[in-house]
């Protein structure tokens, strides 16, 4: 395990491998949705009381869960980027920001889109939602704070230090449903005793939640490599300039 | 330990002579309680439902008020530099910042609110949850903005980008102690928010001098 982190945490190499393993998830992303979306449009049953508006769920919930395991990731990323310093760790959280950003965007629009005809409602404060607001909220202060260091190296760094210190709110939105009674249904798949929900329906959530997350690497990957060639650019401009000169 | 008293004391020493903005972010707190009345109204019973809600607003803007300037003069004059230098770890400088900003800050900010929630229409009754709510939630609020301060510090500019980093951290501090007078409010009892508060402070305690420090470091790099 060890020799993964060292091995990757050199940035040429890292660019390597990013670029051999980017069109192998990019695939995986691309078979996933599809079959996934298939699943839950044409081949997967209707609710016995919210009918079809149920299939709003596969992209909801799937969603939602990258909304917290990106900034799980991101947390964790941060604390590699403070405490032993892997000089790629603190690019990788920086860069999985604006997908986390956009993933809890679409689970609190398409929430609120399902939330109309089962609820009656857009919005409603209850706990879960507003935990997910904020979260929206810390995403989009963590890229505002990355973007206003002049030196990118520092803003990556920064970033993890923000990063985890609106890692607590992650618990909150976790188990904001179970802890207080609201409108929000409680958690139904991730559960000790085994998930609730019907096998039917499970299977396209799985594979939807799945290519998400192969969405999310494929995206994190083509970030990378973006953030390593843009600061490859920087150094070859000054090197240029000052031989130059 | 003497250490860290001296330098409370030298902070507490800084505010009382005028160089700093405590007192300003006090009157700040007062001013922000008054535009609640004046904006919805003087309906006692609208008040009465509210009245928890709008002094944690006041308090948690007032408090992110001052935590913009809890270590940049400090920081820009290089006195912060200073310090490390003598010998005095960064961690322990940070926490005594923190304790010096809420004794400064927070506590009036506690005492005073009985009186404010007197103004605004708080039955007595509920006196002891606004107290201990904001006892414990106080000293949260002045932790948790500490490492954005310190952050502000490194990028050198700070304003509304320090309050757009700050608010959406101290949201859950806000909406847990404003949660607690409501559900008090209610019937419903609202221990179980004084618990989570409860559980924040000394998460916070730990986890922010590091980080902070932290932050302090990457602005000297």
């Amino acid at each position: 395990m060890q020799n993964i982190f060292n091995f990757l945490a050199n940035p040429s190499r890292f660019r390597v491998f990013s670029e051999k393993s980017y069109p192998y998830a990019l695939f995986m992303m691309i078979i996933l949705i599809s079959v996934g979306l298939w699943y839950s449009l044409f081949n997967s049953p209707p609710d016995y009381q919210q009918g079809e508006t149920v299939r709003i769920m596969y992209v909801h919930v799937p969603a939602a869960w990258m909304a917290m395991m990106v900034y799980l990731s991101m947390t964790i990323m941060s604390l590699f980027a403070l405490v032993w310093r892997h000089p790629l760790a603190d690019i990788l959280s920086k860069c999985s920001a604006p997908i986390g950003a956009s993933f809890t965007l679409i689970a609190l629009v398409t929430g609120s889109i399902w939330g109309k005809p089962t609820w009656g409602t857009w919005w409603v404060w209850d706990a879960r939602l507003t935990s997910v607001f904020i979260l929206f909220l810390i995403y989009m202060g963590h890229i505002t704070l990355v973007r206003s260091f002049e030196d990118e190296y520092k803003g990556a760094r920064a970033g993890a230090i923000l990063t985890l210190i609106g890692a607590f709110n992650l618990p909150i939105i976790k188990f904001s449903v179970d802890w207080w009674n609201t409108l929000h249904q409680p958690a139904s798949v991730i559960k000790l005793d085994g998930p609730t929900i019907h096998i039917d329906m499970m299977i396209p959530l799985i594979l939807m939640a799945l290519g998400f997350l192969f969405f999310y690497f494929s995206f994190l990957l083509i970030n990378v490599q973006t953030e390593l060639n843009n600061r490859k650019l920087k150094k070859l401009f000054i090197q240029n300039f000052s031989k130059n000169n | 330990m003497k250490k860290f008293y001296r330098l409370i004391l030298r902070d507490m020493h800084l505010v009382i002579k005028g160089s700093s903005d405590a007192g300003a972010a006090l009157l700040f707190y007062l001013l922000a309680i008054i535009m609640f009345p004046l904006s919805s109204g003087t309906d006692t019973n609208l008040l009465t439902s509210i009245a928890g809600g709008a002094i944690w607003v006041a308090a948690l803007f007032s408090s992110l008020l001052s935590l913009d300037r809890l270590f940049r003069s400090d920081f820009e004059d290089g006195s912060l530099e200073q310090l490390v230098l003598s010998g005095i770890s960064l961690e322990t400088i940070v926490l005594s910042k923190c304790f010096a900003h809420w004794l400064t800050n927070g506590l009036p900010i506690v005492i005073l609110s009985p009186i404010l929630a007197m103004i605004i229409g708080l039955d007595i009754s509920y006196w002891w949850v606004l107290c201990s709510t904001l006892l414990l939630g106080t000293p949260s609020l002045t932790l948790i903005g500490a490492t954005p301060a310190a952050l502000s510090c490194a990028i050198g500019k700070g304003g509304v980008l320090t309050a757009l980093i700050i608010l959406p951290l101290m949201l859950p501090v806000l909406i847990l102690g404003s949660g607690a007078i409501t559900a008090e409010i209610l019937g419903l009892g609202g221990s179980g928010h004084i618990y989570a508060l409860a559980a924040i402070l000394p998460l916070s305690l730990f986890v922010v001098p590091f980080l902070a420090s932290k932050a302090l470091r990457l602005g000297w790099e």
